[in-house]
């Protein structure tokens, strides 16, 4: 698979590479944009802003919520002790460790889905240059519509101070 | 950006690079340090608990105290970093990392004193609640039990807290390297390349670890306290002590972190980035956390006394006046006094100020814990079952390595991994109110 | 209907002999931990006898006070223990199961009485000493707690007796080694349950109380003393 893509020295250049990238008929999930830090002051890095990962932090301290509930419960009937003339399935106590294993949900949901989502772990795709961690930013296309990648280099030629390579 | 970008990362990655014969030496010196301290655990094991100084009655001692102050300055870094991080304060940028690597390995410190101080420490893994041969679950009932399930989510938490954003740095590394450093970093960088997707997933991920990991710490010391206060034990049993252990916990948990950045700032010569500004903003943060602990203390002392109850009057006495009393007004003095001295006035809110306020803070905070178990256990309600306590070699020692073994590993971090975030450092060093006004431009631009 | 053992204690009649301490520790298989560590605060004790001083010398009365786990209803030791090493079982006893305890201490913290004792080391009956080991008693190893069980092993004792007589259990059938090495019939064991046995009579006497009652942790050993009008 062929990717073109060109290293600017600043943001500015990005977002007009971007914005030319787009006039040449890209859609925004097509477009790759790699930067050593975020540039949240930019309108480009706003690609792929949506997530669910806010809800899906919830559903895993539903999940650790659910689970101890029926952990504690379930083990303090199973084994039905008598201890300091407590009842046998204590609530307080167990809101501690309810609470616990709630927050352990959130917090191991809210890892596995950036790993996930951000396609951590995996090897790093052809469309990178070590360059980025010098401070360039990188804009490019993945698969080009026109195999050649033609397009793509004149879209990134647009902005000032590209320099367009193809991998 | 790239010149001064390049700057940050050669100041940043330098240690990374270079070793000096000083680095070996001085590792293998903690090194020493903690293999003695691992020696008298296993002798201790092998010989029997009757090597410490416990006795009856007070059978909790100096491991104990050491495993609430190791938990407690866990709470420098997580708690801490997470707050600066949800109120998106500047300054923290090159704070965050230095403080979440103290609550790992104080947490990891802290979290094996519980092991070490069981009569039978191999048997420890009795607390998980898992389906055994033995056919029984642990007591949910039991403070130990939510000790468990909190210090191992904190752990968790705050393990992850650390190393999630350590990701785009390990990928810095990995692209400036080459042979195995390049593999190692490679893997632990997971693949990471900065795409706006990945930033956006990762800070995301990052707010909601944050506000996730707040409660948690605030819930761990709270157990801790709550494994005194639900015993009926005089000057123990008492709703004060979830609070007073948080805000105690955080008071010497930043001593720490300061004692920590003086130390990275002095070797790693980062005078540029721990900037005196870190110190007088940390300086001010334990001022108040000094004066909130003397809040704390004056209102459980009050209460006793005028309480007058049998047993706490008699607790209330032997620390206040009686053979604790040389240890108590050390603490109050290095733990209010000298800090509030100190940090109130400008002048004296140096660096070399708030280091010598945090050492006595690290100090006074160890002594504060060591006067809550032992003292309280010592005078129970039967006068004839009084006893006393002083602490035997195997537990000196391993107190001591603790403190050797918290150095080394930081000192191993600090080697292997960049102290201070540098993507967050470049992400910061944009002036952001110049670039909106651009950015509204490009905003319109695109759209059209 | 189940049994829920309980003890009086009297102390007008106690003449701190110690003959209970001795007789527990032989019953009890007690390890002798030896004189530096007794003096290190090691010594094992299930039963104790307390003594306090009354007055100024030479003018000074004595009082003697033998205390042992209370067996309480409400007991501080339990809830605490991680593994359920210390619970309450259904004759009202607070059971320690040693193969259970993995050596937290934290019951002997949480028990306002401290009677409970933890082994600092494993236990050694230097020759001929071993030969008076009680079979009935379990050796507890180094690294668990132990304290004072009311001799579980003579209450299942003798109500396999009774059992095999096919018979209820009588008041005075069994007797802790404490209670029968008593030579002043200070200590009275028997059923709670039983309205008619003696322990049930005495926990309810004027001159009875709980120690440390205001605790709330319900203790099932009653102290008997007259009040004194001087």
């Amino acid at each position: 698979m062929k990717s073109v893509y060109a290293l600017y020295s600043n943001g500015d250049a990005a977002q007009r590479a971007v914005n030319s990238l787009r006039s040449a008929g890209y859609a925004d999930h097509d477009i790759t944009v790699i930067s050593a830090a975020p540039m949240e002051e930019y309108e480009f890095s706003h690609i792929g802003h949506h997530s669910f990962q806010w809800y899906i932090a919830c559903g895993g301290a539903l999940l650790g919520l659910l689970f101890s509930t029926w952990l504690t419960t379930f083990a303090e009937k199973d084994w039905p002790i008598d201890v300091g003339n407590m009842p046998i399935v204590a609530w307080y106590p167990n809101l501690i460790v309810i609470f616990e294993m709630t927050m352990l949900g959130a917090i191991l949901s809210t890892v596995v889905t950036l790993i996930i989502t951000a396609g951590l772990g995996r090897r790093v795709p052809k469309l990178y240059d070590p360059e980025v961690t010098n401070g360039k930013i990188l804009v490019g296309i993945a698969q080009p519509k026109d195999t050649s990648g033609a397009d793509v280099e004149r879209a990134l030629l647009a902005a000032p101070g590209a320099q367009v390579r193809t991998v | 950006m790239s010149t001064s970008g390049d700057r940050l990362a050669a100041d940043l990655l330098r240690p990374l690079n270079r070793t000096g014969a000083l680095w070996y030496v001085f590792v293998a010196f903690l090194g020493t340090i903690v293999a003695c301290g691992l020696f008298a655990w296993f002798f201790q094991m092998w010989r029997g608990f009757g090597l410490t100084g416990i006795r009856w009655p007070v059978y909790w001692g100096f491991l104990i105290t050491d495993f609430v102050f190791w938990i407690g300055i866990s709470h420098a870094g997580t708690l801490i970093s997470a707050i600066l991080r949800l109120v998106n304060a500047g300054w923290r940028r090159p704070v965050t990392r230095c403080a979440e690597v103290i609550t790992a390995f104080a947490l990891m410190i802290g979290g094996l004193f519980p092991i070490i101080h069981l009569g039978k420490p191999w048997l420890f893994f009795w607390l998980m609640p898992y389906p055994n041969q033995r056919l029984i679950w642990p007591n949910f009932r039991s403070p130990l039990v939510w000790d468990f399930f909190a210090i191992s989510t904190y752990l968790t938490g705050s393990l992850l807290f650390l190393f999630l954003p350590m990701i785009p740095d390990f990928a810095l590394v990995r692209d400036r390297t080459t042979g195995v450093k390049r593999t190692i970093y490679g893997a632990l960088a997971l693949g990471w390349r900065g795409t706006t997707h990945q930033w956006h997933r990762l800070e995301t991920a990052m707010q909601i670890m944050a506000i996730a990991i707040i409660p948690v710490a605030v819930s761990v010391h709270t157990i801790v306290s709550f494994d005194f206060s639900m015993a009926p034990v005089p000057m123990w049993h008492s709703t004060i002590f979830g609070p007073y252990f948080v805000a105690g916990a955080i008071f010497s948990g930043i001593a720490g972190l300061i004692i920590a950045m003086a130390t990275l700032r002095k070797v790693l010569h980062l005078q540029d980035y721990l900037q005196d500004i870190h110190f007088e903003n940390l300086g001010k943060l334990l001022l108040t956390m000094s004066l909130l602990w003397g809040y704390f203390t004056f209102n459980e002392r009050l209460t006793t006394w005028y309480g007058n109850g049998t047993a706490e009057i008699n607790t209330f006495r032997v620390t206040q006046s009686g053979t604790f009393s040389p240890l108590f007004w050390t603490m109050v003095l290095v733990n209010f006094v000298l800090p509030v001295i100190i940090l109130s006035i400008r002048r004296l809110r140096t660096v070399t100020g708030c280091v010598i306020a945090s050492i006595g803070v690290v100090i006074g905070m160890w002594l504060e814990r060591y006067l809550i178990v032992v003292p309280s256990l010592a005078h129970k309600y039967l006068p004839y079952s009084w006893g006393t306590y002083s602490p035997r070699p195997t537990e000196i020692v391993i107190t001591a390595a603790t403190f050797a073994a918290m150095t080394l590993l930081y000192t191993l971090f600090a080697k292997f991994v960049p102290i201070i975030s540098i993507w967050e450092m470049r992400a910061g060093e944009r002036p952001e109110e110049d670039l909106a006004a651009v950015s509204e431009q490009r905003l319109g631009e695109s759209h059209a | 209907m189940a049994h829920r053992w309980g003890m009086a204690v009297d102390l007008d009649r106690c003449t701190g002999c110690e003959a209970c301490v001795t007789a527990c520790r032989a019953e009890n298989n007690i390890p002798t931990v030896g004189d530096l560590q007794a003096s290190r605060g090691r010594a094992i004790h299930w039963i104790r006898v307390e003594r306090y001083f009354e007055g100024e010398f030479p003018d000074v009365k004595v009082n003697y006070r033998p205390v042992m786990c209370q067996q309480c209803d409400a007991a501080p030791c339990e809830p605490v223990c991680p593994t359920y090493a210390s619970h309450h079982n259904d004759e009202g006893l607070n059971a320690q199961v040693y193969n259970r305890c993995i050596g937290t201490r934290y019951c002997a913290n949480a028990c306002p009485y401290n009677v409970r004792f933890f082994d600092f080391f494993n236990p050694v009956w230097e020759k001929p000493m071993h030969l008076q080991l009680n079979p009935d008693v379990s050796l507890r190893e180094v690294g668990v707690m132990e304290k004072c069980t009311f001799c579980v092993q003579r209450i299942a004792a003798g109500k396999d007796a009774a059992a095999a007589d096919k018979r209820e259990v009588k008041d005075g059938d069994i007797k802790p080694a404490c209670v029968q090495g008593c030579p002043s019939k200070a200590l009275v064991f028997g059923d709670l349950n039983d309205p008619e046995s003696e322990v049930s009579r005495l926990a309810e006497s004027p001159r009875g109380t709980k120690l440390l009652e205001d605790l709330g942790t319900a203790p099932k050993v009653t102290y008997l003393q007259g009040v004194e009008h001087a």
